[in-house]
């Protein structure tokens, strides 16, 4: 394994993948047979919020930390993917398993629309608008007739599977199998040409624009693809559940989820997942975002932010360097100075 | 249209509300090139803290000044302990970003649990028995506190930009800040000023604004949001970019509320941002020369 070091942070460069993979595989494995092992309690529904949530900072970390847009819009596809579902399915009866394709579509199609105006913008301009479409987003869903009002949808009928509902273990592994997919996702999107163009755009758009990069077209289509993951994490969340209602809009969520992937670090996938479950398995869950928790994971944020500003992502690449470097002196992984 | 006049009477008071965001914005996004989210915190702060002293039994002035003079401090010890290291260090703008997030969230879920999730009401400068004007008009009292309040704010921060030396030097450092450092500008000093006069705008809007619609640990979320939709539709140049983009959103809004309906009031302001960012990005009186 290789670091480049870039303007936008160290990224990492797979060069020996397979026992990585071996790594991963193992983990999922491992993840699956959990509850299976330990029995049905309360801490698999911990744990599914878990699985839930997962995707959907994976992909906000990947479009903040890969592609360079700060969009606190995300929490507002998430919320689509959940309504559409359960719009469909409870309001017009169709087969939940087909109200996937349409929330992570709807998701997408959203994000795309906005992405054409917004993305133009850079750094704050860029988080405020995406900030004032989510306030926008949830004024429009809390008035709305067809979503329920203030008080959303309940009574989502559950997915099945052979005539029995889906919940529970049933669940988590189908949680789990989502998670697995949005990993091998962003795994292939790092180490393609795309993800390369993109973090080429973040780093320095007139050269990448030079190099022949569409870096409007990489962006829209970057940010469009997180947000589809978004809705797929709503869509979890909407059969999980069983109800929705106008608090998935809420910015809370967005800032939580944000500092999680910042804690975690930007643009890793290890880091983010590690920051995502602490952050979420810190006090007992019940919603999404308490009081509590958030003014924790603030002040946490802050704290990381003085002192590990690239996270727990940051660290591990700084340990596993200076493992490198002390094995065999390699010049190639040698340490650089931490921001 | 025998509205028409209620409604420039309320859309203008709602106009300099976020006129007075927008400039808090403004002051410091054109000293230091931060565009600093917490703002409508510290509007929140300030007009929380103020129930709480009114409750204590403080005269209202004396009320006014203590609980904007502790809103800028709070607010200048987030500069020193968050904002300060990270410019030191050159820090990204993504974590930058995210720090003033952290202080937003910091702030307002602390008042929330201090002090509860209520709104409570708050009592404006005068009796709030509406003066009538004409057949159709009326406007509060604390509606003429908010212009004159304005216009005043919107003056001082004129003289001090065009007619002091201090405040020269923050245009200068606005439009070349290396160019500034040579001439000798100290760029920390700009940078803790423009923090501190903009909490200090955002606080004294908090008497203007909680006394007409509420005090509570989430009042300043939406504001916040309009008075930078303000900012970006006025023009970062100037500080009459954020008079002109408040007002013109504040018309809107109100007009949007009489004619159309509620919901579409809130939705008005994204819709205006979205246009002016396709096809006038630069805003209604431009954008800043050099940065």
């Amino acid at each position: 394994m290789s670091t480049l070091q870039t303007r936008s942070g160290r990224k990492t460069v797979e060069a020996a993948p397979s026992r990585r993979l071996m790594i991963w595989t193992a983990v999922f494995v491992v993840a699956a047979m959990l509850p299976i092992v330990a029995g049905p309690s309360y801490y698999v529904t911990v744990l599914i919020n878990l699985l839930i949530r997962l995707p959907f900072t994976l992909s906000l970390s990947y479009v903040i930390g890969r592609l360079g847009l700060f969009t606190m819009a995300h929490s507002a596809f998430l919320g689509i993917g959940a309504y559409v579902a359960a719009i469909l399915a409870q309001r017009y009866g169709v087969n939940p398993w087909l109200t996937l394709p349409a929330s992570v579509a709807a998701s997408a199609a959203v994000a795309a629309f906005i992405g054409f105006a917004v993305l133009r913008l850079k750094g704050l301009f860029l988080a405020v608008s995406t900030l004032a479409f989510a306030l926008f987003i949830e004024v429009l869903v809390r008035q709305s007739e067809i979503t329920g009002g203030a008080y959303g949808i309940t009574d989502i009928p559950p997915l099945t599977i052979a005539g029995t509902p889906i919940r529970g273990i049933l669940f988590y592994e189908l949680a789990l199998a989502a998670l697995a997919l949005t990993v091998i996702l962003f795994w292939n999107i790092k180490n393609s040409p795309f993800g390369r163009a993109g973090t080429a755009a973040q780093d320095n758009e007139h050269a990448a624009a030079a190099a022949g990069i569409n870096v409007a077209r990489v962006r829209i289509a970057g940010f469009t693809l997180s947000a589809a993951v978004a809705g797929l994490s709503g869509w979890l969340y909407a059969f999980y559940h069983l109800t929705v209602n106008p608090f998935l809009f809420s910015l809370d969520l967005t800032f939580v989820a944000l500092f999680m992937v910042l804690i975690g670090g930007l643009g890793s996938m290890v880091g983010v997942a590690i920051g995502t479950t602490l952050l979420s398995l810190g006090p007992e869950l019940i919603g999404f975002a308490t009081t509590q928790q958030v003014l924790a994971s603030g002040v946490l944020v802050l704290i990381v932010v003085l002192l590990a500003p690239r996270g727990i992502g940051g660290l591990i690449n700084e340990f596993n360097s200076r493992k490198a470097w002390r094995k065999d002196g390699d010049v190639r992984s040698s340490v650089t100075p931490a921001a | 249209m025998e509205f028409l006049p209620q409604i420039m009477i309320s859309g203008a008071q709602v106009g300099c509300i976020y006129a007075m965001m927008a400039l808090s914005y403004f002051i410091i996004l054109s000293a230091t090139g931060i565009l600093n989210f917490a703002q409508g915190e510290w509007m929140m702060l300030s007009a929380v803290l103020g129930v709480v002293l009114l409750a204590l039994g403080l005269p209202y002035p004396i009320a006014i000044l203590v609980s904007v003079a502790a809103t800028v401090a709070v607010c200048q010890f987030f500069e020193w302990s968050v904002i300060r290291p990270l410019q030191r260090r050159n820090a990204d703008m993504t974590i930058l970003v995210v720090a003033l997030l952290g202080i937003l969230v910091v702030v307002r879920y602390s008042v929330g649990l201090t002090f509860g999730r209520e709104d409570v009401p708050i009592p404006g400068a005068f009796e709030p028995t509406p003066i009538i004007l004409g057949s159709s008009a009326f406007i509060q009292p604390q509606t003429l506190v908010i212009y004159v309040a304005t216009a005043l704010t919107f003056g001082a921060l004129w003289l001090f930009l065009q007619r002091t030396w201090f405040g020269r030097s923050f245009r200068i450092a606005a439009i070349d800040p290396i160019g500034a450092q040579v001439v000798g500008v100290n760029l920390a000093r700009i940078r803790f000023s423009s923090f501190a006069i903009g909490a200090a705008i955002a606080a004294i809007l908090g008497w203007l604004y909680a006394p007409l619609y509420a005090a509570g640990y989430g009042i300043g979320a939406a504001p916040g949001v309009k008075g930078f939709i303000a900012l970006l539709v006025g023009g970062v140049g100037s500080p009459w970019g954020s008079l002109a983009g408040g007002m013109l959103l504040g018309l809107f809004e109100v007009a949007t509320a009489y004619y159309v309906g509620s919901l579409w009031s809130e939705g008005i302001g994204f819709a205006l941002l979205m246009v002016f960012l396709i096809f006038w990005p630069s805003g209604l009186l431009g954008g800043m020369r050099g940065r």
